[in-house]
């Protein structure tokens, strides 16, 4: 127990002596990182999936300085609805109730683990165009149990509209991200993890 | 594991207790020596087993029976190192040495099977009524047989008739009301030998799965006719002739609402003349005939037909070979043939055919007494693909009186079948396609015409060049060691490093949102191991075997993908992700690491009276990837490993009668998920006739 309290202590003191020497470096003073995780976005949509009907309904949108969805219609990073994820930036593939994209937004899908996604290769940022979304890629089917799971080792990272950086980790498509979700779950409802770079300029995370 | 421990405790006390009575019976008993077995798949000559320069298992007619048998996939169950896979079609394939079903060719009496729709051959097909011996060849033979001996060969040796007159009746009747009735007439004398067999086999089949309106199996009922003649013009000429013919009939459930039958039927016709010209000279001329058709359909509830299908394969093969006798220490056997085989098949571009002449040659040579080498090499010329020069060398080095190493290097190849070059199937409903290799030149332009094509993704150039059949380099070293008389074990460490493996890859875009399919040489894998067999025979009376393999098979590109790290899993789907270390990777699907066996055979002299107790084990395997990474790694959920264990006694009465019983699968294992093809408990009873 003692050297338990003794460690916790000392993690705590080393934490505090980094947070100072990194305060100290450079002069100005930079925001901190922030990580958070966001549970249950609900992100529905209409149609699709062998409905016969095309897909439709509004899209989910949600954005990192704040850390909440919002309903503004320019002030947006991302936005979700069903597995189809869009950036607030480039242009439309034209799908029905699609957002118009006023930001500059961008981003790429890297393989690896979300600590290890340490900064942002600024050369592999792409818009959102006709010809796809740039965040599609994140999920696999599992054709047995008919699940959508989150691609393991896919990091999503973002360049939002107002030109910041954050990086995020698509957790489950299901409702309080149960550890096997079924065709049973409640499903579109978003659980990750970002971590959100508040800082002009500042590519690592 | 589907045995807890108070179970295996009491298997253990039983096993001991049975080793205790068979040493007491064995202080009364003379002194046993294992007879030397014969085996012709190895070098298509006659060879004592004992002196085989390469892996190889018999299976006896005694075994068969007295394990009460039925069909050819319930017997190799129980052989170390094999193990019958369910197939999605319903039928059970092979896996010897961790290679598919596809890359092990079946034969009977020296001569294939065929029938493969998707690459699996069912050998729950082939009854073992009137079976002499199983005869299975491990490693690559090509060099020999040609395509499809890339893993082994398993030749199916059938019964020959006893002097005089004779005949042999056999009934079972076992759980899900199956019924196996065969009956087997032959006659003998000097010059002329006749034999004729009907087996009727049917079963109500069985349901894992009560929440579908699909049973697991449908009800069938199959029938196979077998007739042999051989005739000796004289001491030196012979005639053979076999005529075999299978017919089954199933019912076919796609639904609730889609009901209706396949029916397949197969007939094999083998004629072999042989002639002795001289002490060194001789020579067989055969030919062989063998057409499969599986038909089935599917009606709507109203009988109108919603769907049919038909498969209807011919080879014909006619070949000469030729034996010479160089010297007491040295044979040649050569052969020329020609494989012609045609294919009619819902779903092709084109009614296929296929010509394939052929020549091989081997060298079985005893240089010393402790030496043998066998060399040998064929040649397969073939219209569709590029052509193939197989070559093989064994040795086995005689240490001693009691132990002898072995080793062989062998190539093996099985030819592209007629599905992947001339396949061009849409699916009706989803709305993809896929074509044969040799289909994409003209079906691409066509739908690319018709404006079904969105986005070409493989251009058709390179389809331009033949595609190769998938290959292996096989290795096997090992060594037999004869402990004592009652004690035998032998050791074999195998490594097949297989290339060009086929698979599927999207070659375009479809305008519907689907995608066009074809094949490609991609992948290396290799399978490497080894087996174990011990084989003990106390006494007369008493016999123990046990045997046990160790299987790595992996897929050469996923060992490098996980080498550099580039794999990734979560513990649950919504928990954050992490590299996973080279160790992780498990390997291809449906692979087991460890497998084993174990049987004991007891006569009660007294009571003539058979027993028997068999075991087999097979350690977890994944089927799929459940986490997404496209990969089998020790994070994805596996099919739990299990043993089933059966149990049979025959007693004879009156010299010619025996009554059989038996339960197999004792413990009713089931995997309702995951195993199809275990049924659960069988119970059964049998009779048997001599006349």
């Amino acid at each position: 127990m003692k050297t338990l309290k003794f460690l916790a202590l000392a993690i705590v003191l080393i934490g505090f002596s980094s947070c100072s020497s990194d305060d100290d470096n450079g002069g100005q003073q930079l925001l901190d990182v922030e990580a958070e995780t966001v549970s249950n976005l609900y992100a529905p949509q209409t149609g699709g999936q062998g409905s016969g009907e095309d897909i439709s309904g509004e899209f989910t949108k949600f954005s990192f300085s704040l850390g909440t969805t919002t309903t503004s219609e320019t002030e947006w990073d991302i936005a979700f609805r069903g597995t189809s994820i869009i950036l607030n930036g480039g242009s439309s593939m034209g799908t029905i109730d699609e957002p118009a994209r006023s930001g500059e937004a961008a981003g790429y899908i890297i393989e690896g683990t979300f600590n290890d996604i340490a900064s942002v290769n600024t050369e592999l940022l792409t818009q959102d165009s006709e010809e796809g979304y740039v965040l599609s890629d994140w999920y696999s089917y599992d054709p047995v149990n008919h699940v959508i799971n989150p691609t393991a080792g896919r990091v999503l990272v973002i360049k939002t509209h107002d030109g910041k950086y954050a990086k995020v980790e698509i957790l489950s498509y299901y409702k309080d991200a149960p550890d096997s979700p079924s065709m049973e779950s409640e499903y579109r409802y978003y659980t990750f993890n970002y971590v959100y770079q508040p800082n002009e300029g500042e590519i690592t995370f | 594991m589907s045995l807890n421990k108070n179970k295996i405790c009491i298997y253990f006390s039983l096993f001991f207790s049975l080793i205790a009575f068979a040493q007491e019976v064995e202080t009364d008993s003379t002194e046993t020596k294992q007879l030397d077995e014969v085996i012709v798949t190895a070098t298509r000559t006659v060879r004592q087993l004992s002196s085989l320069p390469l892996p190889a298992q018999l299976v006896s007619k005694k075994e068969i029976k007295s394990v009460n048998s039925l069909r050819l996939s319930d017997i190799l169950n129980e052989q170390t190192g094999l193990i019958t896979v369910p197939d999605f079609g319903g039928g059970e394939g092979i896996q010897l040495q961790g290679l598919d079903s596809q890359y092990t060719l079946v034969l009977i009496d020296g001569v294939p099977l065929i029938g493969r729709s998707a690459g699996t051959l069912d050998i729950s097909r082939i009854t073992v009524g009137n079976i002499k011996q199983i005869e299975i060849v491990k490693g690559a033979s090509s060099s020999l047989y040609g395509s499809e001996a890339l893993g082994g060969v398993i030749n199916i040796i059938t019964e020959n008739p006893k002097y005089g007159f004779n005949g042999e009746l056999n009934s079972r009747v076992g759980s899900f009301n199956t019924l196996d009735n065969s009956f087997n007439l032959g006659y003998r004398k000097e010059k002329f030998s006749v034999s004729a067999f009907v087996n009727s086999f049917s079963s109500d089949g069985y349901d894992l799965n009560a929440n579908d309106a699909l049973n697991t199996v449908e009800p069938f009922k199959n029938h196979t006719f077998n007739t042999k003649l051989t005739y000796n013009f004289n001491e030196n000429t012979s005639l053979f002739l076999s005529g075999r013919y299978y017919t089954q009939n199933q019912d076919y459930v796609a639904s609730e609402d889609l009901k209706g039958e396949s029916d397949i039927n197969e007939w094999n016709a083998h004629a072999k003349l042989s002639h002795t010209y001289n002490e060194k000279w001789s020579s067989y001329f055969e030919f062989y005939a063998t057409r499969y058709m599986a038909d089935e359909y599917l009606n709507n509830t109203d009988n109108s037909r919603f769907s049919e299908s038909d498969f209807n394969q011919l080879l014909l093969r006619p070949e000469i070979r030729a034996s010479y006798k160089a010297s007491e220490k040295s044979d040649f056997i050569g052969g020329i043939g020609w494989n012609h085989e045609t294919l009619k098949r819902t779903d092709f571009s084109t009614n296929p055919e296929f010509n394939s002449p052929y020549a091989y040659l081997q060298y079985d040579t005893n240089p010393t007494e402790k030496l043998n080498v066998i060399l040998g090499a064929r040649f397969d010329n073939h219209s569709e693909y590029k052509s193939q020069f197989s070559p093989k060398a064994a040795l086995r080095y005689k240490l001693s009186n009691k132990i002898a190493v072995k080793g062989s290097v062998g190539y093996g190849f099985k030819a592209p079948d007629f599905r992947q070059l001339y396949f061009d199937f849409t699916n009706s409903s989803v709305g993809y396609t896929v074509l044969g290799y040799n289909a994409v030149t003209t079906a691409i332009p066509q739908m690319e015409a018709n404006g079904e094509l969105a986005n070409i993704v493989v251009p058709i150039s390179e389809f331009e060049n033949e595609l190769n059949p998938e290959n292996s380099i096989g290795i096997n070293v090992g060594a037999d060691y004869r402990l004592s008389n009652t004690v035998k074990v032998d050791l074999n460490v195998f490594r097949n490093n297989i290339e060009d493996l086929i698979d599927t890859r999207v070659i375009a875009n479809k305008t519907n949102g689907q995608n066009v399919f074809s094949y490609y040489n991609v992948h290396k894998v290799f399978t490497q191991g080894l087996e174990f067999n011990v084989n003990w025979k106390p006494s007369n009376n008493l016999k123990l075997m046990g045997g046990y393999q160790l299987l790595f098979a992996k897929d050469k590109a996923a060992v490098d993908a996980f080498e550099n790290g580039e794999v990734y899993a979560r513990l649950t789907p919504s928990s954050p992700s992490f590299q996973l270390k080279k160790e992780d990777y498990f390997g291809l699907y449906n692979r087991s690491r460890h497998m084993a066996n174990f049987k004991i055979f007891y006569t009660f002299e007294r009571w003539k009276l058979d027993a028997n107790l068999r075991g087999t084990y097979r350690s977890k395997y994944g089927l799929y990837d459940t986490n997404g990474n496209t990969y089998l790694d020790k994070y994805d959920e596996f099919v739990d490993g299990y043993s089933t264990w059966d149990i049979a006694f025959n007693k004879t009465l009156y010299k010619n009668y025996t009554l059989g019983f038996g339960i197999d699968n004792v413990f009713g294992f089931t995997d309702t998920q995951n195993i199809s093809n275990i049924s659960g408990r069988i119970i059964y009873g049998k009779l048997n006739i001599q006349i």
